[in-house]
């Protein structure tokens, strides 16, 4: 592996002291598990990380007046494992349960989940369908980026060199809310998605409106808004199938080694079938 | 860049000097001479390199040696320290739950971090705990009612 220094500070004024470090490459550091094979590969280079773990309130998972924060250095089991985020914002705690193996769960971020910005990463499209906001900081301020704006291609993101992710707020859903997040992969755990869908529903008047967001199917998680009008026109069987169809023509997939792009397209249709038939179960169920 | 840690291993204090870019699982095996945990795909996904961090199944070569600092780690090595099996080690030997054996320590690293948090689990259950280890034998069913068979003795 290529040397890099390693600083660990103790608030955020020293954190980003070191990020700005004049002429050197410094990336801000959670749980290491892209971050150590890319360096080791030589496909991530920096002169040092600094490990924002201990920096206040970025294990945090925390109700709040908008609804609910979830910290950048929160790991991924105790997003599957929280009350709190199973309470109201469960699809996104399927997301984080679906990520790799009970190891890499015990190490990975949140925010490194959302910064590597893989598109098959497996907490994003859970994070559309629910509407969150991610809070970016650097040395002179801190922003908000709606998630839609959040992902800008493979591997890019808003984020910028000498910013930090603080974490992101997620507004709290209407009463009887239900979300199911999908995924299929070659083998049932610690693989990637060849396809994932994340559905989401909440009532509206009389109504229910309705979001479902595709993974691994585009360069960045896309929404089908085509779809989701669809679902809120109806949800039997014949608006299902049309959803489905309207769901795989917004998707963009690739062929690669794993999967063909006419094979994703249909599981796309698919899983989308699925993931809305999951939800509506829920939703009858009250749980 | 060099970092004087303390951090236990095993239940004692070590205190080590590690590189910034030096893995626990470099620090582990190199340093303090513990190869229990093995170095396989060093990429988070084959799992013979876990140890317990704070009783919490890692794997340590995704895990810089200098995070370790302040944190609890065990290793294969802790398990016979009294001079005796531990039950999920007699389990795995009487079931011949091991064919070449590099995968094993990673094997009953997970399962005992697992047993700790889910002491009575499904036979699902434990092959969902398990995804992370890969076994390239091919030894699996062995692998895991050897885990339910010690679940019963540890719980």
């Amino acid at each position: 592996m290529q040397p890099f220094d390693y600083y660990k500070p103790k608030d955020f004024d020293e954190a980003f002291h070191l990020l700005n470090t004049p002429g050197k490459v410094v990336y801000p550091y959670a749980g290491g598990t892209d971050f150590i094979p890319m360096s080791r590969d030589g496909v991530w280079k920096c002169d040092a990380v600094v490990d924002i773990k201990g920096l206040p309130g970025m294990r945090d998972i925390q109700e709040t007046p908008e609804g609910l924060f979830v910290g950048a250095a929160v790991r991924m089991n105790d997003i599957a494992s929280s009350e709190l985020v199973a309470s109201h914002w469960d699809v996104l705690a399927q997301g984080a349960a679906s990520v790799g193996s009970q190891q890499i769960r015990n190490r990975a971020t949140l925010g490194g989940n959302m910064c590597t910005a893989s598109p098959c990463a497996d907490t994003p499209p859970a994070l559309c369908v629910l509407n969150a906001s991610v809070i970016i900081r650097n040395a002179q301020s801190e922003r908000r980026v709606p998630i839609a704006d959040f992902f800008k291609w493979v591997r890019k993101t808003a984020v910028q060199l000498g910013d930090i992710v603080i974490g992101v707020v997620i507004p709290r859903p209407a009463k009887g809310a239900y979300g199911s997040y999908i995924k299929l992969s070659r083998r049932k755990g610690s693989d990637l998605s060849l396809v994932s869908v994340a559905a989401f529903t909440y009532p509206n008047g009389k109504a229910a409106n309705w979001k479902l967001a595709l993974g691994a199917v585009a360069p960045i998680p896309v929404r089908s808004p085509e779809a989701e009008a669809i679902l809120e026109d109806g949800t039997d069987e014949e608006h299902i199938e049309r959803a489905a169809k309207a769901a795989a023509d917004t998707s963009k997939p690739i062929s690669d080694v794993r999967a063909s792009e006419k094979y994703r397209k249909l599981m796309v249709a698919n899983m989308t079938k699925r993931a809305v038939r999951m939800t509506l179960e829920r939703r009858g169920k009250g749980g | 860049m060099l970092h004087e840690i303390t951090f236990k291993v095993n239940d004692e204090t070590v205190t080590l000097a590690v590189k910034s870019h030096h893995t626990l699982l470099k620090a582990l095996r190199e340093q303090l001479g513990l190869t229990g945990a093995k170095i396989g795909c060093e990429n988070g996904e084959c799992g013979a390199c876990t140890v317990l961090m704070d009783g919490e199944p890692v794997n340590a070569c995704l895990v810089l040696a200098v995070e370790a600092e302040g944190h609890s780690i065990e290793t294969i090595e802790n398990l016979n320290k009294s001079g005796e099996l531990h039950p999920l080690q007699k389990a795995f030997v009487k079931n011949n739950a091991i064919q070449c054996g590099f995968c094993t320590p990673g094997m009953l690293m997970m399962a005992k971090g697992y047993l700790a948090k889910n002491p009575n689990p499904t036979e699902d259950e434990v092959r969902e705990a398990l995804v992370g280890n890969l076994c390239r034998c091919t030894g699996y069913i062995r692998i895991i009612e050897s885990v339910l068979e010690a679940a019963k003795e540890v719980a």
